[in-house]
């Protein structure tokens, strides 16, 4: 068992992060908090991928002239699909840091619970 | 007692309660325009109940569901090949295709950025749009205008502002004059070379709205904004996402059929058309969570 | 090298793990920060430089940069301003 956790130590730490970011997403009563539990997650996906990709002793996916071999290098593939990534997470981010505004504008809370109770007065 | 069971069921239905029975009572009831509610207090104190029971219930269900989430996961996780061998089944001809092949095919030697500019350049054109649409909504959210803000807070936030501008900072000032050059240099580095070195659109463009954020902070924005005005910022960023769509619409239909074409400048443009759309889509993000406005 | 990747990976769990757990939001927004200044090493360990760049001048730049300004806004900076 220990010997399979060490082997597979990135992905292990890629599901525990992603637990933590999905606890904090869920059980978080202050809306900030709820976005740093998604970037969270985010980077626990993006930790997971970037892991697949990486072979023990490789370079990193940079073609020297001379030296046009697969068994140098690193798998690109990963890396290139968390690049994209990383920018529409923080894209993401944005958004939901932009709606956080307008909650604030609107109803001067960003705590759950008095942004229910608020929300409900208003409405009858 | 039944007497009473009775009375109350026609209490009831004086109320406008339905009950499970009678389905024609069911259907007649159904129908009928809602009755005025019960007491406001008393309605209040229900919906307070409600919501207090489900915040009660709610924590323990995310959290055995967590849990158990995170059992599955990582008892399936222990299973997968293990991390850094060369014969993971991730390692396959695709890779090995795509770094043998990057310099000859697209001539960058950055197998990254090769990959996601030339072979999967559809991938990115989806994600620029993805930056372009972002920057879209903040603004519908955050823009101050009238539509947007009131009278009130309007006048608040101007108050605010010309608090912020008699406050200038010394130190800020004259290391950001220091330091904005040598950023915009590293930037342009990034984004000119990202086909031979490490970097690329992504992280030149973001390299470049960190200096210019940094003036904008520096400075005041009001002096950027004279530099940067509102129609030259939505110019540059529709400009950048037309000639990444057009040059790739090129690269597709002439070279990607094994025609040879000179793919070295067509990389450049695209890699400047990314820079762009995401230095504006970062620099609009902060604009507009700093004033609301470009 | 596997030190380094394991300090690091372990730092990641505490900085994800404190970071919601702190009380003022400023606090634990630095904390995230420094969550995402580990991530950009862990990409060069990773011998992914692209990645690394890219997340230390957008994960850790730049998604701060909103964060604090959206506490700015909400009003959570109260009380850290020196007058």
């Amino acid at each position: 068992m220990p010997e399979l956790v060490a082997q597979n130590r990135y992905a292990v730490v890629a599901v525990i992060l992603f637990g933590i970011g999905l606890l904090n997403l869920m059980l978080q009563q202050n809306l900030v908090k709820k976005v740093i539990g998604l970037s969270i997650m985010d980077s626990a996906i993006f930790m997971l991928l970037a892991s697949l990709g990486y072979i023990e002793g490789h370079g990193a996916p940079i073609v020297e002239e001379g030296a046009v071999d697969a068994s140098l290098y690193i798998n690109p593939i990963p890396s290139g699909l968390v690049l994209t990534g990383i920018v529409v997470s923080v894209s993401v981010t944005a958004f939901s840091l932009a709606l956080v505004q307008r909650i604030y504008q609107r109803y001067g809370t960003v705590e759950l619970p008095e942004l229910l109770e608020r929300a409900k007065k208003e409405e009858d | 007692m039944s007497e009473r069971g009775g009375w109350k069921r026609f209490a009831d239905w004086v109320n406008g309660e339905t009950e499970a029975g009678d389905p024609t009572t069911q259907y007649v009831m159904d129908r009928r325009p809602a009755r005025i509610q019960e007491a406001h207090e008393l309605h209040e104190a229900r919906e307070r109940l409600r919501l207090k029971k489900f915040l009660g219930l709610y924590p323990l269900a995310a959290g055995l569901l967590c849990v158990v989430l995170i059992f599955i996961l990582l008892s399936t996780v222990i299973y997968i090949p293990p991390f850094g061998q060369p014969g993971n089944p991730t390692n396959n001809e695709v890779s090995q295709h795509y770094l043998e092949k990057t310099v000859e095919e697209t001539g960058a030697s950055n197998a990254v950025t090769g990959m996601i500019l030339c072979y999967r350049g559809f991938d990115t054109l989806g994600e620029s749009c993805v930056l372009f649409l972002a920057v879209s909504s903040v603004m519908i959210l955050l823009q101050r205008d009238r539509n947007n803000t009131g009278e009130r807070a309007q006048l608040r936030m101007k108050r605010e502002d010309a608090a912020e501008r008699g406050h200038e900072d010394n130190i800020l000032q004259k290391s950001a004059k220091l330091l904005i050059p040598f950023v915009f240099l590293f930037a342009a580095y990034v984004l000119m070379n990202g086909e031979s070195s490490p970097g690329g659109g992504f992280s030149g463009g973001a390299i470049l709205s960190g200096g210019l954020i940094l003036y904008s902070v520096a400075f005041g924005p009001e002096r950027l904004s004279r530099l940067l005005t509102r129609s030259l910022y939505s110019g540059v960023r529709v400009v950048g996402l037309m000639a990444y769509a057009l040059t790739y619409g090129v690269y597709i239909f002439a070279g990607a059929n094994g025609l040879s074409i000179d793919m070295e400048w067509m990389m450049t443009v695209i890699e400047l058309a990314v820079g762009l759309v995401v230095a504006c889509a970062i620099y609009g993000f902060y604009a507009m969570f700093q004033r609301g406005k470009i | 090298m596997t030190l380094l990747e394991n300090i690091l990976l372990v730092g990641l769990i505490v900085c994800a793990a404190a970071a919601p757990l702190c009380k003022r939001l400023l606090a634990s927004v630095i904390v995230y920060l420094s969550f995402s200044v580990m991530l950009a090493v862990l990409w060069s360990v990773l011998e992914s430089p692209d990645l690394a760049m890219t997340e230390a001048a957008v994960g850790a730049g730049v998604s701060g940069i909103l964060f604090f300004l959206t506490l700015k806004k909400i009003n959570a900076l109260k009380g850290t301003r020196d007058e």
